[in-house]
């Protein structure tokens, strides 16, 4: 082990691993564990920080060798999935309080994320991936803070938990089926064995793909999300939407690296992934209610996101971490302003937005906004995101394939205007409801965090992917 | 000042006068409407003083900028005047101010917004005209929905939500398949080894002819879409009836002309082989328009729907006059295009005038306004034969130039064999005599007869303020400027015209690929398994 490279490579891990000790030692020290949500803050944006210095001076070494690597792009691509993370852990201290346990185990579901974007074997990986998800069931249960251990919480948790369980099942079986077949572990056998005509290698590495789409929320392994997501607080349906599905989709792009997929494997990352785009697309047309809404909206998402894995080399790195930054600055600025009730489930309901415009205009505008770049209209950040995506696949030759994608975003177009429809089209003015209050404090701040990268992302796309 | 400064301002000030509307608290009505309007009036008396320096001997772009955007894809923020958009800019300028004032008394709800959003469309609406590169110029179009879908969504009538969407589906659809064409277009200019998104560049590229049909296609269905040409204009009525008056000005006004722009600018130049052999089609189309338009105007009742279907007749003579090929028929197409921004965003904004002191849009409890209303009777009167194109006025020139234009090439084919354009030139002149038919049934019926003004029993009806006879003086003046001395501005045009002409009949199929196959341009496979 190299001790520097150990201790510098890994900042952004001993700024979150630091934390997450703080943190659990503070909880037994004292009884309301108050700040721990500025504590939390600190302890990510230091480590988005480190992690961006890293990416931004092309720091490479492996503190652990063909375990643990650091790499400029891994270390951006953590820098974006914390940097996420920071208005979320704005918005659970208006959702949660400030002495919930949600702190620690999203600090421990950042570490493993963080640890999956630098794994080089899949043993790190599935640690990570492991390590990433079994906070996150724990803090859906927590769900509704007012309500504790609310019923429909505890069923989402179960149904994300057995499905999640499910996911981990099939990632053991295809990386089994990989090891048995080179007798290595190392993540550069899961790119060889997509392009080899052997078939035990192939059937691992389709069941590593398959676990996941299931994690990515990927039809037909999508009917967990929209439980998920509604049992959930709005700040963990966030982090749920934003970050994991970054972490995801990031550790998925490490795992195909650079490879040209071939015919076979296109036409089985195309399909899944356009059904994704259609179903989420037309099954969100339905919700009535707006967590349900964005996990379909999730899906769809996720259906862009995979099939940047048809364009070919490192455009496919560019146009996936553009994208999930896009998507989830937008996704994280709509759920940062959308208005408190006494009862979460209120806060749910579509329909309690109506008329949203006369009573907040700021949080209908910058929702508006979001529903816009999430619809993917220019000029807003969506828009260039997609675009990138949609210019990598037709470039690597499938036209066809970008144009049904294309056409499927249009199937969401109607949704995300319907939102925007009921905040501002109403004839007379709705009044409040009881209870209704604007967010405040933590929230607004969040919504801003969120805002401003979004307009630096609008106004110079072409800086910001330069960046990457 | 420097004119490619004042572009440039003349591009970013409605945007500045967004954020500016920003600052002002709400309630402050008076002062939101004067910032306004001081901004569109400044921006007009900008764009004069440029119409006035533009040089019509000079070819090609004048005060252009070219500023990197987004460098790695080749995506230049350049924008620039040239004779396509010249008049366009001109005529989005002119009704800018005129919007805003016809505006002061009909919006009494969300004032802010609802300025914020003229302002917002107001620069969309620009920056389309002088975009010279295309990812810009997509950037602009699609921004434009959306001031447009909260203007009918918010301020319009009873079934706005339904118009609305319609309006933005319909315009979303064509909007998505032209980005698919834009992205296979540019890599294969990519693959010519230029990565460009400028408009030059992307007419350089050679394109097999299926290819060209296949992109022209998708071009051409999303500008066809705005236009509207029949049968893709099912959402124009509903989008007006519903719309404010100030949405349908805007609608009428300039946001038709962007179908009709996209044609002249990037749609016939970009694929010209396509074009060729889409000809007879689009003309079948336009002339359909021209004629199922003024039959459709002629049966309608309510005063709203008479003026849209009309849109959709006088478009049909933009499409007909600029597929024609012939320089008369080209130069008349673009003047057409103004004239009827002129009338038609005159029309509308009298409709407006009389349906906020009668509150109904029913042709047939009106009567006789001429002696209820005689100022604003003589005001309609003049723009209703201007849109009939009654000599003198702009009308006439547009759509004289387009008919000229269109039986002479028709005359040129059937002289060579074929009658077929011929024939469809002829029935496109049926078209002016079904035009005056609907406009004088209205007039006859609205203006005249005994009279009958609804509204009128709940106390007097006011002829024109002070406001709105200023508003209708200018359109009129600019209808005759138009009609009386068409030359001025059509020197201006003429040398994008003559380029037009040019760029759509130079084919640019790939060279035989005999003597050196890798010199030929080809895009990435348009469908798996098939050669481009």
């Amino acid at each position: 082990m190299n001790w520097d490279i150990f201790l510098v490579g890994m900042l952004p891990e001993h700024f979150l691993l630091t934390g997450l000790v703080l943190l659990i030692v503070w909880s037994i020290a004292s009884d309301g564990a108050r700040g721990a949500a500025a504590l939390s803050l600190v302890c990510v944006a230091g480590a988005a920080l480190s992690a961006a210095a890293l990416g931004l001076q092309g720091f490479a070494g492996a503190p652990f060798a063909g375990q643990l690597s650091v790499s400029p792009t891994a270390s951006l691509a953590k820098a974006v999935a914390l940097a996420l993370a920071l208005p979320v852990l704005l918005m659970a201290r208006e959702d949660h309080g400030d002495g919930s346990p949600l702190y620690p185990l999203l600090l421990s579901s950042l570490y493993g994320l963080v640890l999956m974007l630098g794994a080089d074997s899949f043993l790190t990986l599935f640690l990570g991936l492991e390590l990433m998800s079994l906070p996150v069931y724990v803090m859906v249960l927590l769900g509704d803070p007012q309500r504790r251990w609310a019923t429909h919480s505890a069923e989402a948790a179960l149904k994300y938990i057995v499905l999640g369980g499910a996911a981990t099942a099939t990632l053991l079986m295809g990386v089994s089926l990989l090891y048995g077949q080179s007798g290595t572990l190392a993540l550069g056998i899961f790119a060889r064995s997509l392009a080899s005509s052997d078939p035990m290698a192939l059937t691992g590495a389709v069941l590593v793909l398959l676990a996941f789409f299931l994690k990515g929320a990927v039809v037909p392994f999508h009917t967990w999300a929209p439980d998920a997501y509604e049992g959930a607080s709005v700040s963990v349906t966030g982090y749920m939407a934003a970050i994991v599905k970054a972490g995801v989709l990031l550790a998925a792009l490490r795992l195909f690296g650079e490879t040209v997929l071939s015919r076979p494997m296109v036409n089985l990352l195309a399909l899944l992934p356009l059904a994704s785009v259609v179903w989420g697309n037309l099954a969100a047309m339905r919700q009535p209610n707006l967590r349900r809404m964005m996990a379909y909206s999730s899906i769809a998402h996720a259906g862009y996101l995979y099939l940047a894995f048809l364009g070919a080399g490192p455009g496919r790195f560019q146009s996936v971490l553009f994208y999930l930054l896009a998507y989830g600055v937008m996704t994280l600025l709509a759920f940062s302003v959308v208005p408190l009730y006494g009862d979460d489930s209120q806060r749910d309901r579509l329909d309690r937005l109506q008329g949203l415009f006369q009573r907040s205009p700021y949080a209908a505008l910058v929702i508006g906004l979001a529903m816009l770049s999430l619809a993917g209209i220019p000029p807003l950040p969506g828009f260039v995101a997609k675009f990138l995506i949609f210019r990598e696949v037709m470039a690597a030759g499938h036209t066809l394939v970008a144009v049904l994608g294309l056409v499927g975003s249009y199937l969401g177009i109607y949704f995300y205007l319907r939102v925007i429809q009921l905040m501002f089209m109403n004839a007379q003015p709705v009044p409040a409801d009881g209870d209704e209050r604007a967010p405040t404090g933590a929230a607004m701040v969040a919504s801003v965090l969120c805002l401003v990268p979004a307009v630096i992302v609008a106004v110079a796309p072409g800086w910001v992917i330069g960046r990457f | 000042m420097d004119s490619v400064l004042m572009l440039q301002l003349v591009l970013w000030l409605p945007l500045a006068g967004m954020f500016a509307l920003l600052i002002v608290p709400g309630v402050a009505h008076d002062a939101i409407r004067r910032l306004s309007l001081w901004t569109m009036l400044l921006q007009f008396a900008l764009v004069a003083v440029l119409y006035a320096r533009f040089d019509p001997a000079a070819a090609g772009l004048q005060f252009a900028t070219r500023v990197p955007w987004i460098a790695e894809w080749g995506v230049y923020f350049s924008l620039g005047l040239d004779g396509y958009n010249i008049l366009l800019v001109l005529l989005t300028a002119f009704l800018g101010p005129i919007v805003v004032a016809g505006s002061f008394s009909a919006i009494t709800k969300d004032i802010k917004l609802f300025y914020a959003m003229v302002l917002l469309i107001q620069f969309a609406m620009m920056g389309t005209f002088l975009a010279q590169d295309l990812f810009v110029f997509y950037l602009f179009w699609e921004t434009m929905l959306i001031p447009m879908f909260l203007m009918i969504g918010i301020w319009g009538g009873e079934r706005r939500i339904y118009a609305t969407i319609k309006f933005v589906l319909y315009t979303a659809f064509g909007s998505i398949l032209m980005l698919a064409a834009i992205i296979y277009l540019v890599l294969a200019t990519q693959k010519a080894g230029v990565t460009s998104f400028a408009f030059a560049d992307l007419m350089r590229v050679k394109l097999p002819l299926d290819v060209q049909l296949w992109l022209f296609a998708a071009f051409g269905l999303s500008f066809a879409i705005k236009v509207p040409i029949f049968p893709l204009h099912t959402w124009l009525p509903d989008a007006h009836v519903e719309a404010p008056t100030t949405g349908s000005v805007i609608l009428a006004g300039v946001l038709l002309k962007m179908g009709t722009y996209g044609f002249i600018k990037l749609g016939f130049p970009l694929f010209p082989d396509a074009t060729l052999v889409m000809t007879p089609t689009i003309m079948v189309l336009a002339v359909a328009s021209i004629i199922i338009g003024a039959g459709l105007a002629l049966v309608q009742d309510d005063i709203k729907k008479i003026i849209a279907y009309s849109s959709i007749s006088h478009l049909g003579y933009v499409m007909l006059g600029l597929v024609s090929l012939n320089l008369i028929g080209i130069q008349g197409a673009i003047v057409q295009m103004v004239s009827h921004g002129l009338t038609a965003a005159g029309l509308f904004l009298m409709i407006g005038m009389v349906y906020e002191r009668c509150h109904t849009r029913d042709l047939g409890e009106y009567g006789g306004l001429a002696r209820a209303l005689p100022v604003y009777s003589v005001a309609f009167m003049i723009l209703t034969l201007a849109s009939i194109g009654l000599p003198t006025t702009s009308g006439f020139t547009g759509e004289f130039l387009v008919l000229l234009g269109a039986v002479n090439s028709g005359w040129t084919q059937h002289v060579g064999g074929h009658s077929f354009s011929l024939v469809l030139a002829l029935a496109a002149v049926s078209g002016v005599v079904l035009g005056a038919l609907y406009m004088l049934r209205f007039a006859a019926r609205f203006l005249f007869g005994q009279v009958r003004v609804p509204g009128a029993d709940h106390g007097p009806v006011a002829d024109l303020v002070p406001r709105e006879k200023l508003i209708l003086a200018a359109l009129i003046a600019a209808v005759f400027w138009l009609g009386l001395f068409p030359s001025e501005p059509m020197r201006k045009t003429e040398p994008a015209a003559r380029e037009y002409q040019l760029l759509v009949r130079t084919s640019r199929l790939p060279a035989v690929a005999t003597a050196r196959a890798d010199a030929v341009v080809q895009g990435p496979a348009l469908l798996p398994g098939t050669k481009p």
